[in-house]
């Protein structure tokens, strides 16, 4: 390997290499089967522990987040890396729709965090809620307390869904959203984005803003309606997306140089992928926040 | 499962195409490698003979076609053309050409005596002006049309190519009766594929709605003249009655395989709804961020067939998988490992479809049912029917009729007994390759542009 590859490879973290026992979930915990064989490849946790020391972070969050696989298991915890185009900051997500691991509730994260967190909102585990989240960064992990949840509500049917912010002083509705065949379901995929307050849509050059061909060929797509902006969530990506989708956003430089330098190890996954988006008041499209996903 | 329109790769396995060298004496305001030209190196001459071994030893490709850059300015052609001639067993030789130096009678001939049976001529204008401005070399017009002159005079297969972009958009019609005085043997032109300047900052790639019409005419006024046309990286929709002149499909390329990855990729809005879309390209990615999905323009004709998405590019190197039956006549060394295996069980062998990283062999019973058996290079560490000494052993794509219960049975058979027969014949032999493009690092030079866009495919 050349001097500047090994350096990106580089790390304050030891690799996690695959394990025979792994198993392969998007990000909404849905099994996929990887596109390589796996042996010697890497897990995506290594995405996020390395997104965790390009911010400074990894000494202070490697524990509470061991913490979490340690008690749901490998891969049952979606981790997702956040940018703002200046910032990183992490969510966690903890998917038992059936209700049948009683510590992937609000609950059990309650226990299992203890030692670093306190969860501040409460929450009737009687409320059907098929996934929690929260979000982590420095600030969060220094106050010691999670202010905020996320519960995720099926719809009618289970592509589609809402969310709830959960604070101690109540809840409120966050996020409706919908999962979609982006090729065979697109007449609903572009009616779906088009009905919208915060993107026009009438230059023809605003569309590929959001619905970008380079992730296009992905096996889900997710359109969200927020508060004040607009979500499209891709699943199911290659790590060449995944890689151009880090630089498109400007991820720090360290974090694609490090997906960059491992494409071939990490080419055996699936990603996903996420982007808010909205129009600034010059009419220009603005993405607030990205975000990319794996599984811990 | 993605779809093929992220990916850009060879398609058409009947053509080998080397490229010998990157360098060029014109310098076309549209070129797609200019940049490749400091970053690719041409083939080595070794790696271009082992090639042509392979061919010769188990016959492949129909024709070899040597390009560049500018391959008339390569010394050593004649060396590849000779060695291409003794030993490939091809059936034809190219060249792919801007034609200027054939403007030498003596150089023209020579080269027809040397065995090029077949000239591929870029020719970009109807005339000095429009020419001369795009190659930004005065003169180069006239050269190519002297070139073009000779070779038909010499009674070779003559063929041109268009490149099409805003400098020539509005002329196309005019090239068109301006070659019919040659009477070429096809017409090809191709959109133009922004490899490098994925923003189009030269403002090169021509609005759909503006580029339509006029190769609309163009085609029309190439029927007139009864010359048969080919048209690459534009929207079947767009070409009226002429889409059948579409033809997506590239040869095998001897070539670096970081090629592959600074190509464009391409996508359609429709591709699920539209009958053509496992043909048609839709559009590129670069041309998508600067005009728009063309989600109005663009009219996908309602599939009669359930849509799947494609696993492995265009179907297996053919532009026409709905067209009839072509039969298993070529690859006769490949077709010799299932031979005989499914007339005894009431099941025929439709087609044995080659590329580099597969032998695909399609198998039908009845006119609907069928089942397609794969070999791959052996790896021992991915899912296989069996493992013979060269090949990994699978089977997909298995089509049913409702409840053909019948079918169902004769093709397990088949596939039974399709991989018995490739186990017991195949003496491990037969080299299938993974790679896209042959030939690896060695074929680039040691300092390449850095543009990590561009590397995983803008």
């Amino acid at each position: 390997m050349s001097e500047v590859v090994l350096r990106a490879v580089e790390a304050a973290f030891e690799l996690e290499p695959t394990a025979p026992g792994d198993r392969y979930f998007d990000y909404c915990l849905e099994p996929y089967r990887p596109r390589r064989p796996p042996r010697g490849k890497l897990r995506s946790e290594n995405l996020l522990w390395k997104s965790l020391e390009v911010a400074g972070q990894l000494e202070a969050m490697a524990p509470p987040l061991r913490a979490l696989q340690a008690a749901l298991g490998r891969d049952m915890v979606v981790f997702g890396v956040k940018h703002d185009g200046a910032r990183l900051w992490w969510e966690l997500y903890v998917y038992d729709p059936r209700k049948e691991d009683p510590r992937a509730t609000v609950a059990g994260l309650r226990e299992i965090l203890a030692p670093w967190l306190r969860i501040a909102p409460a929450v009737h585990e009687r409320a059907p809620y098929m996934m929690v989240s929260f979000d982590l960064d420095a600030d969060v992990l220094a106050r010691g307390s999670v202010e905020e949840l996320n519960l995720y509500l099926t719809g009618t049917d289970e592509h589609m869904g809402r969310s709830y912010r959960v604070r101690a002083e109540g809840a409120e509705l966050t996020n409706t959203y919908r999962f979609l065949s982006p090729k065979r379901e697109i007449d609903t995929v572009l009616g779906l984005l088009k009905s919208s307050l915060f993107v026009d849509y009438a230059d023809p050059r605003t569309l590929p803003e959001v619905l970008i061909p380079e992730l296009f060929a992905c096996k889900k797509v997710c359109v969200a309606k927020k508060r004040d902006k607009d979500g499209v969530y891709y699943s199911g990506i290659d790590v060449d997306q995944l890689r151009w989708f880090l630089e498109r956003f400007d991820y720090p430089a360290a974090l694609r140089a490090f997906a960059d330098a491992c494409a071939a190890r990490f080419d055996h996954l699936y990603f996903d992928v996420g982007l808010d988006v909205r129009q600034d008041e010059s009419g220009a499209i603005v993405h607030p926040k990205t975000s990319f996903y794996g599984t811990l | 499962m993605q779809s093929y329109k992220g990916r850009f790769e060879p398609t058409r396995f009947e053509d080998l195409t080397v490229t010998v060298d990157f360098h060029c004496h014109s310098a076309c305001r549209f070129c797609i490698v200019q940049e490749g030209m400091n970053l690719f190196r041409g083939v080595p001459f070794e790696k271009f003979k082992r090639a042509v071994d392979d061919n010769g030893r188990a016959p492949r490709y129909r024709r070899v076609t040597f390009t560049g850059g500018e391959i008339t300015l390569e010394k050593s052609l004649f060396d590849y053309l000779r060695y291409a001639r003794e030993h490939g067993g091809f059936e034809h030789i190219r060249l792919q050409t801007n034609g200027r130096l054939l403007a030498d009678m003596g150089y023209a001939k020579r080269l027809v005596d040397e065995g090029i049976d077949e000239f591929f001529v870029s020719l970009h204008g109807p005339d000095p002006e429009t020419q001369d401005y795009i190659s930004q070399r005065e003169g180069s017009f006239d050269e190519a049309w002297r070139g073009l002159e000779n070779l038909r005079s010499l009674g070779v297969t003559l063929m041109t190519n268009t490149v099409l972009t805003t400098l020539n958009v509005d002329v196309l019609s005019e090239i068109v009766e301006r070659v019919s005085a040659l009477s070429p043997a096809r017409m090809e032109f191709w959109n133009y594929l922004p490899m490098e300047d994925f923003d189009d900052e030269r403002g090169l790639l021509v609005p759909m709605a503006e580029l339509g019409p006029a190769l609309r005419a163009a085609l029309d006024r190439a029927a007139h003249h009864g010359i048969p046309c080919a048209v690459k990286y534009v929207p079947r929709c767009l070409l009226g009655e002429h889409g059948d002149c579409m033809d997506n499909t590239q040869p095998d390329v001897v070539i670096a395989e970081d090629f592959y990855d600074v190509y464009p990729k391409f996508a359609c809005l429709w591709e699920a709804k539209c009958e053509h879309s496992e043909a048609c390209l839709g559009l590129t990615h670069p041309y998508i961020h600067k005009l728009g999905w063309e989600a109005e323009l663009l009219t996908p004709t309602p599939r009669t067939r359930p849509w799947e998405e494609p696993e492995d590019g265009l179907a297996y190197g053919s532009d026409d998988p709905h067209g009839p039956e072509r039969g298993p006549a070529h690859h006769p060394e490949w077709l010799a490992l299932v031979d005989g295996v499914a007339e005894p069980l009431g099941a025929r062998l439709v087609e044995v479809l080659l590329d580099r990283r597969r032998c695909t062999y399609r198998f039908a019973v009845g006119p609907e049912a069928r089942v397609d058996l794969v070999l791959t290079r052996r790896t021992d560490d991915r899912p296989a029917l069996t493992r013979t000494r060269s090949f990994d052993v699978s089977y997909r794509n298995l089509h049913l009729p409702d409840g053909d219960t019948a079918a169902r049975e004769v093709l397990a058979k088949v596939i039974e007994h399709a991989a018995r027969a490739v186990t017991e014949r195949d003496r491990g032999a037969m080299l299938l390759d993974e790679r896209k493009g042959l030939i690896g690092p060695e074929a680039l030079r040691r300092h390449p542009r850095k543009n990590p866009r561009a590397k995983v495919g803008s």
